[in-house]
């Protein structure tokens, strides 16, 4: 693949007019201009809309920055209006936008490689939901479906990254919801919660968005490649507002979180300690006029007391989310078909050998160690090792640490089983009213 | 006068027959000893020299020169003391031999005492190859010594008695050898036990009874034992990660005389003290983090081997794995694929056999306490945990077969469940799983590759297409495949199958390293 990138690269070097795209896509000359202009560092939306006004087009900045006086033609650039200040480019500025736009050709033949599609917010295919926020990214960066950040409906569900189990599971369970609901699900690719929410959602089958604190070239955490290339597989999208080899910093990540709180209807917190992330995520759709949505805990968990707290402060504007059939019609997707949901997790049971219905049912019933599952089940261990490998397969059980939790359709049967049978489990094992779920 | 004594050193594992010609000559006094000695030969002047005196001798006052042949071989330790000693009675005079020339090999005290060395089995095997019948050791090794096939062992306790024996006098009775070692070309067996060797119970060896709970670690653990495979055990501190890797004595079946005779003359050569018997126990190496290079593969100045020579045969088992230094981790890579090391000096190339199963426990991150309830506990952010994790590096991590978890115990499964099966019920599947493997392979399934694996595996249609599915969604690498085949083998065995079906293919993919297992989960 890589060498197909690169060949393709050096093609479209070869003809730096990029004449090979005008026929197909009238814009793409335009789009490659904002692109190099994206990539100057320095500046800024209100200098970008004064060069846009004077210009005319990117391109034509992007012209005269090669012309010879180029620079200085740049700096005399008006302000928009005269609340701004009077020259909004400054000299080192035009300097790196001429340096920059001699770099053009190797720019263009980089986001080609790492096959990155380019959205400037003047494209119909900008999502409008984003467009509508104060000051959008005036280029996004994309992989994979641009459709998939503009469907009807787009929730974000984000977290700390440093979730607790039970943290995890209700994030998938969620996002499962979510999908049900024919929601896209809008989060952030960290550990955690964010990871588990998209997990959860190329597992059911859903599309989901992941907006990522660096350029593309420097996607991480490492452990979430391969996350990532299923969120792609499964018709999402990984979206960036920074130049692809852009090194994630720590004022990247905040900046990030208007995009996924722009990018969605509404933001539910699932877990949030003190000053957390995910609340300034939050805030973000609050002040973009989005929903707010906030799973409490309990007081002493210390990884809700941010969302408690903001619950306390925020209590006009924000939302607790009691339970999951409740957050679905409080976000107003009324479920578009009830029965599909049961009928797919019922299949998904029903479909398993002995052993795996047997080790399935018990880890709704919320019995985790490989000990518990052979006392609930009486099967001999290896049976149940066996049967854990197909369910893991089956994308319906995770296990971390020891310990096993259920997943994609079975996250929907929690309510359905867990009562029913804790009250058949027998033994000390697993006493009703004992968290057993990590 | 000129005297020459047959004696012995060690190299590495191997005995070296060394003869050392004594000339006592007319001149100014003097002692000198020539041939490539190392420290310890040259202070064997000094000791020889309080020894002669001390035993009742005169040390001549003439030109003595002591040489060592062969001249380019590098002699090391102290065992010549005793040959030098006789040497110099020889050759001034005051002792005369009788009857056939006679081996010897032992330390010397400045009193005349005679003392053991390491490596006794090796080198008086050495000295047999050279048609010498009559060897003379400390007493304390005489044991160990007449497990060489046709040589006639004399213990001494002291100079004057090593000159006894030279003399001939036969005061001192010869200990006949137990024929258990034939010498003929390179050191073998010299014949198979004909009952099947039995371990006593050891006393400090714990039994599997004493691990509660832990059902999958359990399972792991007795795959690993049955076929050989290498073992990861990660969990918090205080789950019984080290308990249940001890337990493994306990499990292990006696070594066959091949295996035993090899792992004697490690312990032999490593200086393991008085070896009485072949070692029919599997050792059990369990070396502490901190240990150097030096000291995992085998060197020093004086070439001896290292841990995993010293598990040869037996088990390796490193606590702690990701505190281990990098580079001492990595040199486990060439023994676990070869069974044996090669360790390079200047000028010296040496091959020590290193045929062990290593065993390794670790903590899931640097506090130790990850993906523990309550979760608060663990410290240690994401990334700290990856790093953790990645100490391990790729190519040992595929080498080794299965990955298990330990999670803590509810108090309720440590009182309330049933009796665990003890180390002796185990250890009789284990018995039954090896004949089984034994009867169509040449060696333990751990260390199967490649057609010998496909060919012991016997897949049916069904099962081979279930392999591939199950390696694909894993991404599994060649090896990760072969891991997953070898694994499945074991479990096969256990069961009491002759072909590998669906089912041991399915539990054998649940033992793939942890971070396969992360990446199948995608978000971790």
């Amino acid at each position: 693949m890589i060498g197909i990138g690169t060949r393709t690269a050096i093609d479209r070097s070869s003809t730096p007019s990029g004449a090979a795209d005008a026929v197909r896509d009238p814009y793409a000359p335009e789009r490659d201009a904002w692109a190099v202009l994206a990539a100057v560092r320095g500046l800024g939306p209100i200098g970008f809309a004064a060069l846009l006004m004077h210009f005319g087009s990117a391109r034509a900045v992007v012209a005269t920055a090669a012309e010879p006086g180029g620079a200085d033609r740049l700096a005399a650039t008006p302000p928009i209006d005269a609340t701004h200040r009077s020259q909004p480019i400054l000299d080192g500025i035009a300097a790196a936008i001429v340096s920059t736009a001699e770099e053009r050709d190797r720019i263009v033949a980089r986001l080609r490689a790492l096959e990155i599609r380019v959205l400037t917010v003047e494209e119909p295919a900008y999502p409008a939901r984003l467009a509508n926020v104060a000051m959008p990214p005036h280029v996004l960066y994309v992989r994979g479906d641009v459709g998939s950040l503009s469907r009807p409906r787009a929730v974000a569900v984000v977290g700390t990254r440093r979730a607790t189990g039970p943290g995890r599971t209700t994030s998938g369970r969620i996002a499962t919801a979510l999908v049900a609901a024919d929601a896209t699900v809008v989060s952030g690719l960290a550990f955690g919660i964010d990871g588990a929410a998209h997990e959860a959602t190329v597992r059911a089958g859903g599309v989901t968005v992941a907006v990522i604190g660096g350029g593309h070239a420097t996607l991480g955490p490492s452990s979430h490649v391969r996350l990532a290339e299923a969120i792609l597989a499964s018709g999402g999208a990984i979206v960036s507002e920074l130049a692809p080899d852009t090194e994630p910093s720590k004022g990247t990540f905040p900046r990030r979180n208007r995009i996924i709180s722009g990018l969605s209807d509404a933001t539910v917190v699932v877990e949030a300690p003190a000053r957390s992330g995910a609340l300034i995520t939050a805030s973000w759709a609050l002040e973009q006029g989005r929903g707010c949505f906030l799973v409490p805990g309990s007081i002493d968990s210390h990884a809700s007391a941010g969302c408690l707290a903001f619950l306390r402060e925020w209590s006009q504007a924000s939302h607790l989310v009691a339970g999951i059939p409740q957050l679905i019609a409080d976000l107003g997707f009324t479920d578009p078909a009830p029965d599909k949901d049961a009928r797919l997790s019922g299949a998904a049971i029903q479909d398993l050998g002995e052993a795996e219905s047997a080790v399935a049912r018990a880890l709704v019933a919320g019995l985790a160690t490989v000990d518990e599952l052979v006392a609930r089940t009486d099967f001999p261990v290896a049976t149940v090792l066996a049967a854990l490998t197909m369910l893991d397969r089956r994308g319906l059980a995770i296990g971390a640490y020891g310990r096993y939790r259920p997943s994609g359709s079975l996250l929907g049967e929690l309510h359905t089983f867990r009562e029913d049978s804790l009250r058949k489990t027998r033994g000390p094992v697993a006493r009703a009213g004992q968290p057993m779920l990590p | 006068m000129l005297a020459v004594v047959p004696s012995a050193t060690l190299h590495g594992l191997d005995g070296r027959s060394i003869r050392v010609e004594v000339d006592v000559a007319p001149g100014l006094p003097g002692f000198t000893v020539v041939g490539l000695g190392d420290t310890a030969v040259h202070e064997a002047r000094e000791r020889v020299r309080g020894a002669i005196r001390n035993a009742g001798f005169v040390f001549p006052p003439r030109r003595i020169t002591v040489n060592l042949a062969p001249a380019e071989l590098r002699k090391t330790g102290a065992s010549l003391d005793l040959a030098i000693a006789l040497g110099i009675l020889l050759g001034s005079e005051q002792v005369r031999a009788s009857g056939d020339p006679i081996g010897l090999i032992g330390e010397l005290g400045l009193d005349g005492d005679v003392r053991s060395v390491p490596g006794i089995l090796p080198m008086v095997a050495a000295i047999a190859t050279r048609r010498i019948r009559r060897v003379v050791v400390a007493a304390s090794a005489v044991e160990e010594a007449r497990l060489v096939e046709g040589v006639e062992v004399l213990g001494v306790a002291s100079l004057a008695e090593a000159a006894q024996a030279v003399r001939g006098n036969r005061r001192h009775r010869a200990v006949v050898a137990m024929p258990r070692v034939t010498i003929t070309g390179p050191v073998v067996p010299a014949r198979p036990d004909r009952e099947t060797p039995v371990l006593a119970p050891l006393n400090a060896v714990p039994d599997l009874a004493e691990v509660r709970g832990q059902s999958e670690a359990r399972r792991a653990l007795e795959i690993a034992v049955a076929g050989g495979h290498g073992l990861m055990l990660s969990g918090p501190p205080g789950v019984g990660k080290t308990l249940l890797a001890r337990t493994i004595p306990s499990l292990l079946p006696a070594l066959d005389d091949a295996a035993a005779l090899a792992v004697s003359i490690v312990a032999s050569a490593a200086g393991e003290g008085p070896i009485t018997e072949l070692r029919r126990r599997p050792p059990f190496r369990s070396p502490h983090h901190t240990l150097s290079y030096a000291a995992m593969v085998g060197g020093g100045t004086a070439l001896a081997p290292g841990e995993v020579t010293r598990a040869h045969h037996g088990i390796l088992f490193l606590d702690e794995l990701a505190e281990f230094d990098r580079d001492v981790l990595e040199a486990l890579r060439q023994p676990l694929e070869e069974g044996r090391v090669v360790i390079a000096r200047a000028g010296r190339v040496m091959t020590f056999p290193a045929k062990f199963q290593l065993i390794a426990a670790m903590n899931p991150c640097p506090c130790g306490f990850a993906g523990t309830v309550p979760e608060s506990r663990c410290r240690c952010t994401p990334g700290e945990v990856e790093r953790y994790g990645r100490r391990v590096s790729g190519p040992l991590r595929d080498r080794i077969d299965l990955w298990v978890t330990m999670p803590r115990m509810p108090a309720t499964m440590l009182v309330a469940a049933n009796d665990p099966e003890d180390s002796g019920t185990v250890a009789a599947r284990i018995v039954i799983a090896r004949e089984r493997a034994a009867l169509d392979r040449d060696r333990v399934n751990g260390r199967l590759r490649g057609r010998h694996l496909r060919r012991a595996c016997r897949l049916s249609g069904e099962a081979s297409r279930r392999a591939t599915e199950l390696a694909e969604a894993e991404l599994a690498s060649g090896r990760g495949t072969e891991r997953l085949l070898r694994v499945a083998r074991t479990i096969a065995d256990l069961a009491g199958s002759a072909a590998v079906e669906v089912p041991h293919l399915e539990e054998s993919a649940h033992y793939r390293p942890q971070v396969a297992r992360n990446a199948t989960a995608l978000a971790s």
